[in-house]
């Protein structure tokens, strides 16, 4: 039997198809990746606040930069951009072993297992007893799951920080940003940065401790696969040094 | 192989501003790319026109930074720059998704690349028009200048 002949492909055009397909990619694609800094804004409410909240000076770390794009931190004014992330490390940690009531950080509060347990049943007892009210409104059944729901977050985290107290930050403190209308985006972007430069620096020091390793490590392994315990650990960063942020709308 | 290089390691253009963005730089950023796989991210600009003649007509209109967004459907083009077509341009995108697709309009995320010397008003009045149609979520972009 005569052996068919395999009929050739022309190939020659390949090269430029490719070529073409290449300056296609070349010209409609960035290589730069897209980073920003990520915010919620505040939901909208209608109810009329009559009396503001009344917040200790000492729980707010205060950012504020005026139109000249001059600094205070903490009603001190700053020359140095770069430095505001050290003090703002310096108002998470100063506390956070001992309570000194005399200076001007937030205090930490510490509780126990059996406190946050007999808190958890508390709470558990109360949600229960709502549902089971009459003409109760559906936002408070929301808010009282909502409380069991953190004191189990809470068992969590104690559970996982392996220590016999769980330390938890006065839950009014907040780092404040105030600018003004003519502030510089560039300052505003700064600010931005330094606020999570530092608290990057606390959760790492926190993670070294606790995990031995490092936070950006957690994170990188906990963006790639989200099962796993990393949620957890991240979870108990969080709830030692939150980023609870107020940007301040500005009236001038 | 640097066909496939390309085709692996860039992403696409979401679109080309009118205006001129110089972003800031700052650190310890997170990395917007997963979500716009999933686009749940609009993207705004704010920065001076690029083109003088038309910088020039607006600053004598006391208006020096001008915002860009894309895709504004039936705007005129001075309506393009204004706050006030955000809210229209936001539920312009969100509601050309199918149903099934899109996630609520709470979760979608809004980034805001201004220039530099942009004023931190402008930020403000975007966020507030993001509240009342209750787009809650923002990013301020930055070129990140840590080295990793």
């Amino acid at each position: 039997m005569a052996k068919r002949d395999i009929p050739e492909i022309n190939a020659g055009s390949m090269a430029d198809i490719a070529f073409l397909l290449l300056i296609f990619f070349l010209v409609t694609t960035t290589m730069d990746k897209d980073q920003a800094y990520l915010r919620d804004i505040p939901k909208k409410i209608e109810v009329v606040i009559t009396e503001p909240v009344k917040v200790e000076e000492r729980n707010i770390c205060a950012i504020r930069a005026n139109d000249q794009n001059q600094l205070m931190v903490r009603k001190e004014v700053m020359s140095n951009p770069d430095d505001i992330s050290e003090r703002i490390v310096e108002w998470f940690t100063t506390n956070e072993k001992v309570n000194d009531v005399t200076n001007n950080f937030p205090l930490y509060s510490r509780i126990s297992m059996d406190q946050i347990n007999a808190g958890l049943s508390a709470a558990d007892a109360d949600l229960a007893a709502t549902e089971n009210t009459p003409n109760v409104s559906n936002d408070m059944i929301m808010y009282k799951e909502k409380v069991v729901q953190e004191w189990a977050a809470k068992k969590q985290a104690l559970a996982l920080y392996g220590k016999k107290n769980l330390p938890e930050i006065h839950f009014q403190a907040h780092i404040r940003i105030e600018v003004q209308k003519g502030t510089d985006y560039e300052l505003f972007a700064k600010i931005q940065s330094e606020v999570e430069e530092a608290l990057f620096t606390v959760r790492d020091n926190a993670a070294k401790q606790i995990f031995n390793e490092s936070y950006g490590v957690i994170k990188r392994r906990y963006s790639l696969d989200e099962k796993g315990e990393d949620k957890a650990k991240l979870d108990l960063l969080k709830f030692l040094y939150p980023d609870r942020i107020i940007e301040v709308t500005p009236k001038r | 192989m640097l066909l496939f290089f390309f085709m692996v390691a860039t992403t696409s253009k979401e679109s080309d501003p009118t205006v001129k963005v110089t972003s800031p730089e700052g650190v310890k950023t997170s990395d917007m790319t997963p979500y716009k796989q999933r686009s749940e991210i609009d993207f705004m600009y704010v920065g001076k026109p690029i083109n003088p003649a038309r910088a020039r007509k607006y600053e004598e209109m006391g208006m020096e930074y001008l915002l860009f967004m894309d895709n504004v459907a039936q705007s005129t083009p001075d309506d393009l720059y204004s706050i006030n077509a955000i809210r229209r341009w936001k539920l312009d995108k969100f509601e050309s998704k199918p149903d099934n697709m899109r996630k609520p309009i709470t979760d979608v995320i809004t980034c805001i690349k201004a220039d530099k010397g942009a004023p931190s008003g402008i930020i403000f009045d975007i966020r507030k028009e993001l509240q009342e149609i209750d787009a809650l979520k923002v990013a301020y972009a930055v070129r990140d200048n840590s080295n990793i």
